[in-house]
Parts: C-alpha cells; sequence; structure tokens
C-alpha cells in the first residue's frame, strides 16, 4: 500500500518537473541540466529535434542522414553543455552545431563522389520520401501535384550552393535574424544579407519555370 | 530610385525591415520599373512556395536511439572516469616510489661508512748501532796496517768512521 502511494507521489513529482521544465525558456531548461536533472535533457531533444531535422534535411537533402546528424548534434549538446557560454542564446549554439555538421557532411560527399551518388540515387527512390506532405482527403490528382510541386521545391533549393542554401535555409525556414545566422555561419552581417539576396534571386529563377 | 539600388535593397524590402523613406522608394519604383516588379513578385511567390513545404517529423525510433545512443556514452564515460581514477592511483604509488627512493638515497649518502683506517705517521728512527769494537780508531789502525790487512776494509772502517767518531764523542761527552 505505502508502496504504491510512493510511486504515485513519484510519478506526480515526474509530472511536475516535466510541467515545470515545459513552461521554462531554453535558458532555464538548460540550467536545469546543468544542475543534475536528466529530465531537462529530454525537453531540449523535444524542442529542436523537429526544428533541426529540418534544417539539416534542408540542407544536405537526405532524410536519414539528417536523422543521424541531428542525433549526434544532441550527443554533442549532451556532452558539451556545460562549456556552453549562457550569456548566448541556447538555439544559435544548438544550430552552430547542426550547421558545422552538415557542412562537413557536404563537404564528405564532395570528397567522395561514390557517397553523393549513393545519396541522390535514394532521394530517387519514392518510398523513402516521407509523406506527411499528403492530405488523405484530398484528389489523387492534388496529392500528385503536391508531391511534384514539394519535390521540384526540394530540387531547386539543393541546386543553391551550400553557403547560400545555409542561410536560405536559416532565413526563410527557421526565421533566424540576420545576426543569428552571422553567428551561426560564422559569417559578417553583410555577407549573410549579400547571400541571403543571391539565394532568393537565384532559389526564384529555378522555380520559375514551373510556377507559370 | 534605379534597379541596381532597388536590386540591393530588395531582401530588406521582402523582409519588411527598410526604413520609411527607403520602402516609399522601393515602392515608387515599382510602380515605374516592369522587370523589377516582375522580378519582385517572382521571388515574393517562390519564398511563399518553399515557406508553406511541410515540416517533416522525426522517424518513430528517433527517441529510442538517441537514448541508447546516451546510455552507451554515460556507460563509456564512467569507463573513462574509473579508468581516470585507477590512472591517478598508479600514478600516485609511482609518484610515493619515486620519493622514496630518493629518500633512500639522500639517507645513504648521509651515512658515515667506515673510511680507510687513519694510522698515526710513521716515525723511522736510526736503529742504535752496537757498540763498535774500535773505541779507539787509533789504535785498530795502528793494528791492522802491520797485519797486512786488505785496503777495502780500511775503506769500510773509514766510511762508517764519521758516525763512529761522532758516537765516540757523543760517548765522551757523555761520561
Amino acid at each position: 500500500m505505502a508502496s504504491i502511494a510512493r510511486k504515485q507521489v513519484v510519478q506526480l513529482q515526474g509530472a511536475t518537473v516535466r510541467d515545470r521544465l515545459h513552461a521554462m525558456d531554453d535558458s532555464g531548461v538548460v540550467t536545469a541540466f546543468l544542475g543534475g536533472e536528466e529530465r531537462a535533457f529530454s525537453e531540449l531533444v523535444e524542442r529542436y529535434q523537429t526544428r533541426l531535422l529540418n534544417f539539416v534535411y534542408r540542407t544536405i537533402g537526405d532524410r536519414e542522414k539528417a536523422e543521424d546528424l541531428v542525433q549526434e548534434v544532441f550527443i554533442r549538446v549532451y556532452r558539451h553543455l556545460h562549456r556552453f557560454d549562457r550569456s548566448k542564446k541556447f538555439s544559435t549554439w544548438v544550430y552552430t552545431i547542426a550547421s558545422n555538421l552538415a557542412k562537413n557532411e557536404l563537404r564528405n560527399r564532395s570528397r567522395n563522389p561514390l557517397v553523393l551518388f549513393q545519396a541522390i540515387q535514394k532521394n530517387w527512390q519514392d518510398d523513402d520520401r516521407p509523406l506527411q506532405f499528403e492530405d488523405t482527403t484530398s484528389r489523387p490528382d492534388d496529392m500528385y501535384r503536391k508531391r511534384h510541386l514539394r519535390e521540384i521545391v526540394e530540387e531547386s533549393v539543393a541546386k543553391l550552393p551550400e553557403h547560400h542554401r545555409s542561410v536560405f535555409v536559416l532565413r526563410e525556414l527557421e526565421g533566424k535574424s540576420y545576426e543569428e545566422i552571422a553567428e551561426i555561419t560564422d559569417c559578417n552581417l553583410g555577407t549573410v544579407k549579400s547571400r541571403l539576396n543571391r539565394a532568393r534571386n537565384s532559389f526564384a529563377e529555378i522555380v520559375a519555370p514551373y510556377m507559370e | 530610385m534605379d534597379c541596381r539600388e532597388f536590386q540591393q535593397k530588395h531582401f530588406a524590402f521582402v523582409d519588411d525591415t527598410l526604413p520609411g523613406i527607403d520602402l516609399v522608394g522601393m515602392q515608387m519604383h515599382l510602380i515605374d520599373c516592369e522587370k523589377c516588379a516582375k522580378q519582385d513578385s517572382s521571388v515574393r511567390r517562390s519564398l511563399m512556395l518553399f515557406r508553406n513545404l511541410p515540416p517533416i517529423e522525426v522517424s518513430a525510433d528517433f527517441s529510442l536511439r538517441l537514448s541508447q545512443r546516451l546510455e552507451l556514452i554515460k556507460a563509456e564515460d564512467a569507463t573513462a572516469a574509473q579508468f581516470g581514477r585507477s590512472r591517478k592511483f598508479a600514478a600516485a604509488v609511482a609518484l610515493t616510489s619515486v620519493v622514496m627512493l630518493g629518500y633512500i638515497g639522500i639517507s645513504l649518502r648521509q651515512v658515515d661508512f667506515p673510511q680507510d683506517i687513519v694510522f698515526p705517521p710513521v716515525v723511522a728512527s736510526l736503529p742504535e748501532s752496537a757498540a763498535s769494537p774500535m773505541t779507539s780508531p787509533g789504535t785498530a789502525m795502528v793494528a791492522s796496517v802491520p797485519a797486512g790487512l786488505p785496503m777495502w776494509t780500511a775503506a769500510l772502517f773509514a766510511e762508517q768512521a764519521p758516525v763512529h767518531f761522532a758516537s765516540i764523542e757523543l760517548t765522551t761527552a757523555a761520561r
């Protein structure tokens, strides 16, 4: 009887801690984790997993590899969080790690054409593609059009040069400020603005024929 | 505003971060320049398309895989910490051994080993000469000459003569 009551109390405490962590901002969650609250790390994972996955996926164009890289981001966060400068934004730090890993991945691919070919080939296979885009209530021709459009957009993003692409994705998909993008990509503000301008124009040029 | 300036400020125009004067200038240029207006429209439409891409979700086993990797890392860290502790212990033992060896070495240096035995300096003294049978050299010399003894004995005597003579003198003085 006493053990059941104790278990209920522990569960209640667990739920309270989770709720409290959920209500905290990133800085608070980081402080809680560094203070020994292991559940705080799960909260950080929950907050950033989808955002990071989308960012990495749009940057490297390979979903499976993107998941691996996001896992690697969280491993690095877990290992080095004590070194994180808490006067800065956690999101900038975590995106910097993800951006560097994505950059390394692209660099490795360019050094190893076989890996690049395999990644591209994988993307050609429709079965490997995420299917969340489809709305089951739509008609088949609508679904086809949507999927086709999504493919065009993704391919167009992939055609941008890597340094333009990361700036473009950070701004358009993640809504980061120019200053944050400068910090994440380790560029000055002028470079970020110039790259963003070029990336937008190039993307519009690539997509334009499909939109008419 | 010309097309060049419009192009340069276009990213801020799209993001709506331009100051009021520039914003008005850009809008005026859009009315005047069909080419720039077309480009502006094309950029905005393509961005809308990109921004509306549905987000992809992590796979179902993402959390499980991550927690497995984290467990592995925790185990590795624990092993490393244990290894670090045993390494510290080994280092402490080694350090203690070195200190002890050093101490023993220094102690051995300070011990007084029995050195070479020093004897008092040897003072050699001339052995006392036996009493010369020739107490009176004059007599001996006189006795030998007529006896026909060879000359070398006489020479020997002559060699010892000063000693004998000195001894004789000392003996004489003592008396």
